[in-house]
């Protein structure tokens, strides 16, 4: 009887493609959180994420699915296949999140100076304002972050998924992170004018 | 290390900074001012990487997926079935086919060397093949039923009996043994060299003679 946990993506991909349901179900459940917080993070809809899940594991199963392992793993495969269902699912407008401009806002703007951009915050709502940051991404530049340092793919393996040079996924998470932090400084200034606001209201 | 060189050699899942990007951050105030904030942020987008680790997709995505794996599995096991139900009978008829022919060679390729004779000489080839008894044995005559055709029993010699295991030797004989045995054989030719079928009884005695007509081709 094979340790199915212990055995690495190609040795559980060769079992299931000679009918190893076991293999298959160890794949599925080491690799489907990430595949589906991905297309969450990516298409804003629970759903639409769902989809994508099955999507991408049926892709699998199928004896032509183009899976290379000389060319990079199977996680970083699997990410590329889901990368690509939800670039198809934007097209059909099928997504809760605006479809923001991918343009390089060509003129870099200053960079925040804040020391700490979620100071102030609760764990709670530090996270909810990183993840409403992380939605306002444009599209090329919310994938490196959600791969590389939310899943914590690493660059070669995002490199696979996205189709681009490791150079390049390098740089686009050094934009995304300028980008996260002026859009963390940007919502931390309304949440001020709103407090200052706050015993105002309450008194009338 | 330049600025590009502090940023880009940055570890990816955090960690310390190497002590060349400290005496950087230590000599640029650009960089320093930057690297505050952007640590603040690697770290929050850590723990929003631990918080969301606890999502995952609905039971009912495995289930649908677990359901299309078998309903795979099972076609591509009635693909094989289909595909198959002939295949083995042919194979395993090749491969008898195949080892009864290679079991004949080596037989034949292999056989030890037959009981020489006292009356023959020179023996040059065993018939033992079933194929080459059963010719001798449709080629039968009265004395020597149990044999082919033409085959004279030796004086003093039992006959082979129809029941009983005999080998025929096709040897090079005087042609005046021949004629000793009752072989009608010119007396012109009792100094040749002539081609027999000498039949051996079980004991490996010989039992019988015939000359071969044609000379022997073997």
């Amino acid at each position: 009887m094979p340790h199915y946990s212990s055995q690495s993506d190609d040795e559980l991909l060769f079992r299931l493609r000679n009918g190893d349901e076991q293999a298959f179900a160890t794949l599925y459940r080491r690799r489907q959180g990430a595949i589906y917080r991905f297309a969450v993070h990516m298409s804003g809809s629970a759903e639409v994420a769902e989809d994508i899940t099955q999507e991408v594991f049926l892709a699998l199963l199928r004896e032509d699915c183009g899976f290379d392992p000389e060319r990079g793993t199977l996680s970083g495969y699997l990410f590329g296949i889901a990368r690509k269902l939800v670039l198809r699912g934007l097209e059909r407008g099928r997504t809760d999140v605006p479809l923001e401009s991918d343009s390089d806002d060509a003129a870099p703007r200053q960079l925040a100076v804040n020391d700490d951009p979620l100071a102030g915050l609760t764990q709670r709502e530090a996270i909810e304002a990183l993840r409403r940051a992380v939605q306002a991404l444009p599209r090329r530049y919310r994938e490196v972050v959600v791969l590389c340092d939310l899943e914590e793919v690493d660059y070669a393996d995002a490199a696979v998924a996205l189709g681009c040079p490791i150079g390049t996924v390098r740089s686009r998470m050094h934009r995304a992170r300028a980008l996260l932090l002026e859009k963390l400084n940007q919502d931390r200034k309304p949440r001020v004018a709103v407090d200052a606001w706050k015993p105002m209201r309450y008194a009338i | 290390m330049n600025c590009h060189e502090f940023w880009d050699d940055l570890p990816q899942k955090g960690g310390d900074i190497s002590t060349a990007q400290a005496a950087h951050l230590a000599e640029c105030a650009a960089c320093a001012a930057q690297w505050t904030p952007q640590r603040a942020l690697a770290a929050g987008l850590r723990s929003m990487g631990e918080e969301w680790r606890k999502v995952e997709a609905p039971p009912r995505v495995e289930a649908g997926l677990t359901a299309a794996f078998r309903a795979q599995a099972g076609l591509a096991a009635r693909r094989r079935l289909r595909r198959a139900w002939w295949t083995p009978v042919f194979g395993w008829a090749a491969a008898t086919a195949g080892t009864i022919a290679l079991a004949t060679v080596l037989i034949h390729g292999y056989q030890p060397a037959p009981v020489k004779p006292r009356t023959v000489a020179s023996p040059r080839h065993t018939v033992q093949s079933p194929v080459e008894m059963a010719v001798l044995d449709a080629d039968s005559d009265d004395d020597t039923s149990a044999l082919g055709e033409g085959f004279v029993r030796l004086p003093n010699a039992p006959r082979i009996e129809p029941n009983e295991d005999y080998n025929v030797v096709r040897v090079e004989v005087p042609g005046s043994a021949m004629i000793d045995a009752g072989i009608s054989l010119g007396e012109d030719r009792a100094a040749e060299t002539v081609l027999a079928d000498v039949a051996l009884g079980p004991d490996g005695t010989p039992r019988a003679v015939r000359l071969v007509p044609d000379g022997g081709t073997n």
